[in-house]
């Protein structure tokens, strides 16, 4: 009996409770409620209540000196408390002397069901677990399709907020934890769950209790979170049990929106994949305008690659939310390892516009880097539906680019002018940096600075005696160590492909 | 033989009475400054009921609002209308006077109408108190008829009531001074003395007296504990009033004001509530009754030590609560259902300080 005797504090706040409210005596003591014994009226005489919570049906005027000998006679029959009908304050003297006997005084419009409520709570405890378990079944029966339905059902039923939470505590529905709630949870829960683990309790220093159940399916795991701001022991015992009926209707709500998701995300896919391949036909344009997107007017392509493992169809509605909030309407699309988007304008961009988009697309990043580790290529504006593919296209290198610039923030815009820059940049790339170096690795060691003798002759349009000059070296000698290039690196220099390769190789550190 | 009261005993005599009054009974003041007036150098002998024989005593005093006296002042002659009027009625002639109830200002009232008429006064009275009906007249009490009996008020108008319980004459008085003056002097038939002492409280003014006396011999700055001791009494406890807590309730047509005082002692911290109408009723400390009617209960201020009554005590004042043996004739089962707390609606048993 002892273990099911909740405190005074922690049945004020549970449901059953909610209109029972404290006239008097010593809030801060915390008296436990072993039960509950019901007189008729104020008149009446206890017996031995030890512990037991004292209710008194009838009780019109609060300001009655039989409540003063009631309180009187309830403190020495033991009892751990006082419940009266009605919530009207009581006299001065009855207030002083509940303080004085330590005896806390409660009222309620319904004492009755205050009562019932307590003799279950604390003699019949599995009533209130099927109950409450019947009642959670009922209700999901009725509840809609949607997540938030379902967690409101359960909030409903238990009369407790019930949350959903990420693996991290993070709110994925229902009402959000507070940060210490958050961190108390993280720590108590395992990183990698097992389905068939006993529900978890976690016990807050404030006195409330959380329960967290996990809800294991598809995707990643989270946790279906109710918060008790007390210990009723009986309701502590039962909430696990309801979240357990709860947490697979939960799994399969988060399955079901998973399969909308994916089956969406496939569309965009291909139909962008269509978009990439040439003049759109009538049946592509369709399907576009049926997703609401524009194919005319001037589109600047974004490329987001996130790094490791991302749940690219899951995280989307992140980046809408990241572009949304920086006031940019873009379409996103799952592409491989991340994001292919772009924005369109009715009529081409002024270079300011295109400086002011480009800002806002970073400030997009920022935003999402806190969740995913994101790199950004921006391409250049291109008019109508091919332009899309174009643009596209070049964010998309833009993107490579920007993987392996950390000091740009792994940022890069394609404007107008940086083409050059960008192909420049692109020789001091990791990929190709090795290639350049083994290309040119069979002149490196040789005498006469092989390397920079052909940097300069291919600077030179290929003329020996420029190169000689800049050398300032015979013209001979510039002669004999271009032959020897040649024959050390078996190539042919009049050859354009193998000269362009030889030319960018020899922008990379060429001193190294 | 008797007890003779000269000036400076009236003092003495207002206190007592007072305190008999239990927080009731009406200002003493005015009747005390009248009675000073009418008795100056002279003097005034209470007559113990067997030393007068061959004496028709009319029990005499005055009913109604008795704080409306303060502003409807008495003019003289309402004591020796009623006594008339009941003498002519009945057909006896009064020559003697007693209190209608001894505890506050009808401890005086006969005082000053046997001064006014000349007659002797006899000590003893109907309630040995305070107490607010005319049903709890011990002649009532007794079986003895209140009827029939005369009321005069200040202007001048004398109704005599004739074959009518206690409750109808409650009923006639009450419509009779809400419609006149607000106040009238009740004088009940003159019956012989034997008779009428022997349904009475004797020795009531003699009482007050004693404990005005005593009252009077408290050193200054006495301790609460000698303060109790001096007059006779319990002390329940010396502190703060806390709250005063005054409603109306409607109880078969005589509406008192129910209403509760609150005081926490300093020293114990146990909380003393008092229930009162227009006398103090009674005591709870801490939630358990002590003293009920037909004991008195007395509130005191601490430095003076004067009696404070119901409609007087205010949050903030430093008061002794004192209880006091009640008047022995009410301890009887038969008589203190008439008395008791569950006469005036309080359901409890009634709680009586130890006969001393």
């Amino acid at each position: 009996m002892r273990d099911l005797a909740p405190t005074l504090a922690a049945m004020l706040s549970s449901p059953g409770w909610s209109d029972v409210v404290v006239l008097a005596g010593a809030a801060e003591r915390l008296p436990r409620l072993t039960g509950s014994r019901v007189l008729l009226e104020v008149s009446a005489h206890p017996e031995q209540l030890d512990g037991r919570l004292l209710v008194v049906l009838l009780a019109d005027d609060h300001t009655d000196w039989r409540i003063d000998a009631l309180i009187s006679r309830a403190s020495a029959a033991g009892a751990g408390g006082l419940l009266l009908a009605g919530v009207e304050p009581l006299g001065r003297g009855a207030q002083l002397l509940a303080g004085r006997l330590q005896l806390p005084v409660l009222g309620s419009e319904d004492p009755l069901a205050a009562h019932e409520y307590l003799r279950r709570v604390t003699a019949e405890p599995e009533v209130v677990r099927s109950d409450l378990v019947l009642r959670a079944v009922a209700a999901l029966r009725r509840a809609d399709g949607d997540l938030t339905s379902v967690l409101r059902t359960t909030s409903d039923v238990l009369e407790r907020p019930v949350t959903l939470a990420g693996a991290d505590g993070g709110t994925l529905a229902g009402e959000p934890l507070e940060a210490g709630e958050r961190t108390a949870l993280v720590a108590a829960l395992p990183r990698v769950p097992v389905a068939w683990a006993a529900p978890y309790r976690v016990d807050l220093p404030t006195g409330a209790v959380l329960i967290a159940v996990a809800v294991v399916g598809v995707g990643p795991v989270c946790w279906l979170v109710a918060r008790l701001p007390g210990v009723v022991p009986a309701e502590v015992a039962a909430v696990p049990d309801v979240l357990t009926v709860v947490a697979p209707a939960v799994g399969e709500r988060l399955a079901l929106r998973r399969l909308e998701l994916e089956r969406d995300a496939r569309q965009r896919t291909s139909l962008l994949g269509e978009l990439l391949h040439g003049e759109p036909s009538e049946a592509t344009r369709r399907r576009a305008v049926d997703l609401g997107w524009q194919l005319d007017g001037w589109h600047t392509g974004i490329r987001i690659g996130a790094e490791g493992q991302v749940d690219v169809a899951g995280r989307r509605a992140d980046v809408v939310e990241a572009f949304d909030a920086e006031g940019l309407r873009a379409v996103v699309v799952e592409q491989g390892d991340g994001w292919s988007a772009w924005i369109t304008a009715v009529r081409e961009p002024t270079a300011t516009e295109v400086q002011e988009q480009a800002a806002a697309i970073r400030r997009v990043q920022r935003r999402l880097v806190q969740t995913v580790d994101a790199y950004v290529g921006v391409g250049r504006v291109q008019p109508g539906p091919s332009g899309i593919a174009t643009t596209l296209a070049e964010a998309g290198d833009a993107a490579g680019l920007a993987r392996g610039r950390a000091e740009t923030g792994r940022f890069l815009h394609v404007d107008r002018l940086g083409l050059a820059q960008l192909l420049l940049a692109w020789t001091r790339t990791d990929t190709f940096q090795p290639a350049a170096q083994a290309l040119l690795a069979p002149i490196k060691d040789q005498p006469g600075d092989l390397v920079t003798t052909l940097a300069v002759y291919l600077d030179t349009e290929s003329s020996l005696a420029e190169t000689a000059a800049v050398l300032g070296i015979h013209r001979n000698t510039a002669a004999a160590r271009i032959t020897k290039i040649q024959h050390l690196l078996g190539v042919d220099l009049t050859n354009p492909d193998e000269r362009l390769a030889l030319h960018l190789a020899s922008r990379t550190s060429p001193t190294e | 033989m008797g007890t003779v009261i000269r000036e400076q005993d009236l003092g003495a005599l207002v206190v007592g009475v007072t305190l008999l009054g239990s927080g009731g009974g009406g200002d003493t003041g005015a009747f005390g400054r009248m009675l000073r007036r009418r008795l100056g150098a002279g003097e005034l002998v209470l007559r113990d009921a067997g030393d007068v024989t061959g004496v028709s005593v009319s029990p005499i005093g005055v009913v109604g609002a008795t704080s409306v006296l303060m502003e409807k002042l008495p003019g003289g002659g309402e004591f020796d209308a009623a006594v008339r009027a009941v003498s002519r009625w009945t057909g006896t002639e009064v020559t003697g006077l007693m209190s209608l109830e001894a505890g506050g200002l009808n401890g005086l009232t006969p005082l000053i109408a046997a001064l006014d008429l000349g007659l002797p006064v006899v000590d003893a009275d109907l309630m040995g108190r305070a107490l607010p009906r005319l049903d709890q007249f011990s002649w009532a009490v007794a079986g003895r008829s209140l009827t029939p009996c005369a009321l005069s008020e200040p202007s001048g108008q004398v109704i005599v009531v004739d074959n009518v319980d206690a409750a109808g004459l409650e009923r006639a008085v009450r419509s009779f001074v809400a419609h006149t003056g607000g106040w009238a002097v009740l004088a009940l038939a003159p019956t012989p003395v034997e008779a009428a002492a022997a349904d009475a409280v004797q020795g009531s003014l003699s009482r007050a007296l004693a404990l005005g006396r005593a009252h009077a011999g408290l050193e200054p700055g006495a301790t609460p504990a000698a303060v109790a001791d001096g007059l006779g009494g319990r002390l329940l406890g010396t502190g703060r009033v806390e709250e005063v807590a005054r409603h109306l309730i409607g109880d078969g047509g005589a509406a008192f004001g129910r209403g509760s005082v609150c005081v926490v002692d300093a020293g114990s911290r146990a909380v003393i509530r008092i229930e009162t109408e227009n006398e103090y009723l009674l005591a709870l400390v801490d939630g358990t009754p002590v003293v009920t009617t037909p004991d008195l209960l007395c509130v005191l201020d601490r430095r003076t030590l004067q009696p404070i009554a119901v409609d007087a005590i205010r949050s903030g004042d430093e008061v002794l609560v004192l209880a006091l043996p009640g008047p022995a004739w009410w301890r009887r089962p038969d008589r203190i259902i008439h008395v008791g707390p569950q006469a005036f609606g309080l359901a409890c048993a009634p709680q009586l300080l130890e006969a001393s």
